[in-house]
């Protein structure tokens, strides 16, 4: 019927074209080709049947993220935890699918660059899989797709001085794995200065800047 | 409070560019006069960049938005057959339900199938555009019983027995030169709003009417036919008056669920007595 068709061409113009990010999200949280293409599968069928209840003025990928967010927070961590109990053969699988997908991405390469590239990927999902859920996911949606403070913080549903906390640590985190990993391969040199410092326990650090602002307020006003 | 005690704060929503412009300012100031403070927010930045490089996810393989189309198809299809029986639910009340059970029955049973003649061809085409069209009703609500008898037909405007059928008025029109009029009816189905329209035609012959598959209820002959994809109901009765029903939202089931609901089957009988 037409209010159905429209129904589908909208939902395919606004919500179809960010396709790309959603499953970068989705490769990125669940760390793994297969988990993302049926995260992604879910969200937007999810986002399809709620379609009436997304407000047209707003920032649609922002609203898809949340639904992928959800979506993975709720299921998929569930079903990863299921899953642990498994015999290696099904990881070992992943890894396959894994290099496939890459093989089939860079195969214009040298193979040099591409075993190299290969290795970098495995180490920035094995450095991922380091990360708690919830900086992980904080990353995700800043770093992988550029949301703000206020939208994840929406996402989240935590104040925005957390989202700045889990950020903070969850970089600081993935960068010393990211770069102990290419150390220990030696990709690049050890520059000695740069590894983190033993005073960065993030925990012990103030990352926000909304107590900044207060503190600054307080201090302008005699 | 000096800058340089919330540099981690400062560097990195300026990386983000989450910083209001006047703290903005303020800190480019502060980054000139402070080496220390300088050197680390260089260093926040080169690592970003190294961080954001690296998670750079793959794009989506075309076999993902294959699976995602299908799954929306099968969507599309579960709310279609959910959608209609809604539909049915609503629409059939007590005796009615009766009458399309039977109706759906003839129709999938003994419906006879015949190919549509070029009249009722033309004819439900012209309907069809017609009701499409956003002229102004001529007369509204009750009056327009009374403004059929004047200007058309001794006829009364068809009425339903569901509740959630109203007549909202109607126009005068022709259908391939017969004097007629449109009667626009809305229906309503939980908060939605449906529009139905039946189309009256003075002086037709049987045959002009009857293509397409052909229904039985009583002994009131009904066609259904489908025209530009529209599903279209035709009946014509013994004084040789044509109706047309059609909507542009609703299946021929639909539509079919609806018109046996009308007094068109009373009056059939009526004229038998």
């Amino acid at each position: 019927m037409l209010a159905a068709r429209e129904k589908r061409t909208e939902f395919e113009r606004q919500a179809l074209v960010h396709t790309d990010a959603l499953y970068g999200a989705a490769y990125r949280l669940t760390r793994n080709p297969r988990d993302a293409e049926d995260l992604v599968q879910d969200a937007l069928l999810r986002a399809y049947r709620f379609w009436d209840s997304f407000e047209q003025d707003s920032n649609c990928k922002a609203w898809l993220l949340r639904i992928v967010t959800n979506t993975f927070i709720n299921e998929y961590q569930r079903k990863k935890r299921s899953r642990e109990v498994l015999d290696a053969a099904t990881a070992e699988q992943d890894t396959t699918d894994g290099v496939l997908v890459h093989a089939d991405a860079s195969n214009h390469q040298t193979p040099e660059r591409a075993l190299l590239d290969r290795s970098v990927s495995d180490d920035v999902q094995r450095s991922l899989d380091a990360l708690p859920d919830d900086f992980r996911t904080a990353v995700v949606l800043c770093d992988v797709q550029g949301l703000s403070y206020k939208e994840i913080a929406e996402i989240m549903q935590t104040p925005v001085g957390t989202v700045m906390s889990r950020l903070f640590r969850g970089r600081k985190l993935l960068a010393a794995a990211l770069r102990e990993f290419a150390t220990t391969q030696g990709y690049v040199r050890d520059e000695p200065g740069r590894s983190i410092p033993a005073t960065a326990d993030p925990k012990d650090q103030t990352i926000d800047l909304d107590s900044y602002r207060a503190q600054k307020a307080r201090e302008g006003s005699p | 409070m000096s800058l340089c005690e919330s540099i981690d704060t400062l560097s990195m929503a300026y990386l983000d560019d989450e910083l209001a412009a006047e703290e903005r300012r303020e800190l480019e100031l502060h980054l000139g006069d402070c080496p220390g403070c300088k050197q680390h927010l260089d260093a926040e930045r080169a690592d970003l960049l190294l961080l954001r490089t690296a998670l750079v996810p793959p794009p989506a393989p075309e076999m993902v938005r294959a699976r995602i189309t299908r799954a929306l198809d099968a969507e599309d299809q579960r709310a279609a057959r959910a959608g209609r029986k809604r539909w049915a639910r609503f629409v059939l009340p007590g005796t009615a339900v009766a009458a399309a059970a039977a109706a759906l029955l003839l129709f999938v049973g003994i419906g006879m199938k015949q190919p549509p003649s070029t009249q009722i061809a033309t004819v439900t085409h012209e309907v069809v555009r017609q009701q499409t069209r956003t002229l102004p009703l001529e007369v509204q609500g009750a009056s327009t019983g009374p403004w059929l008898r004047e200007h058309l037909a001794p006829v009364e405007p068809p009425q339903f027995d569901e509740p959630g059928i109203q007549l909202v008025g109607a126009r005068a029109t022709a259908i391939q030169g017969h004097d007629a009029a449109l009667l626009r009816y809305l229906v309503s189905v939980g908060i939605n709003r449906v529009s139905l329209t039946a189309v009256l035609i003075v002086d037709v012959r049987d045959d002009v009417l009857n293509g397409g598959e052909a229904v039985r209820i009583g002994n009131l002959t009904l066609h259904l036919a489908d025209a530009d994809g529209q599903p279209v109901v035709t009946y014509v009765d013994d004084n040789h008056i044509g109706y047309v029903f059609t909507s542009e939202r609703m299946t021929m089931k639909e539509l079919l669920s609806i018109v046996v609901t009308s007094d068109l089957i009373g009056r059939a009988q009526q004229q038998l007595r």
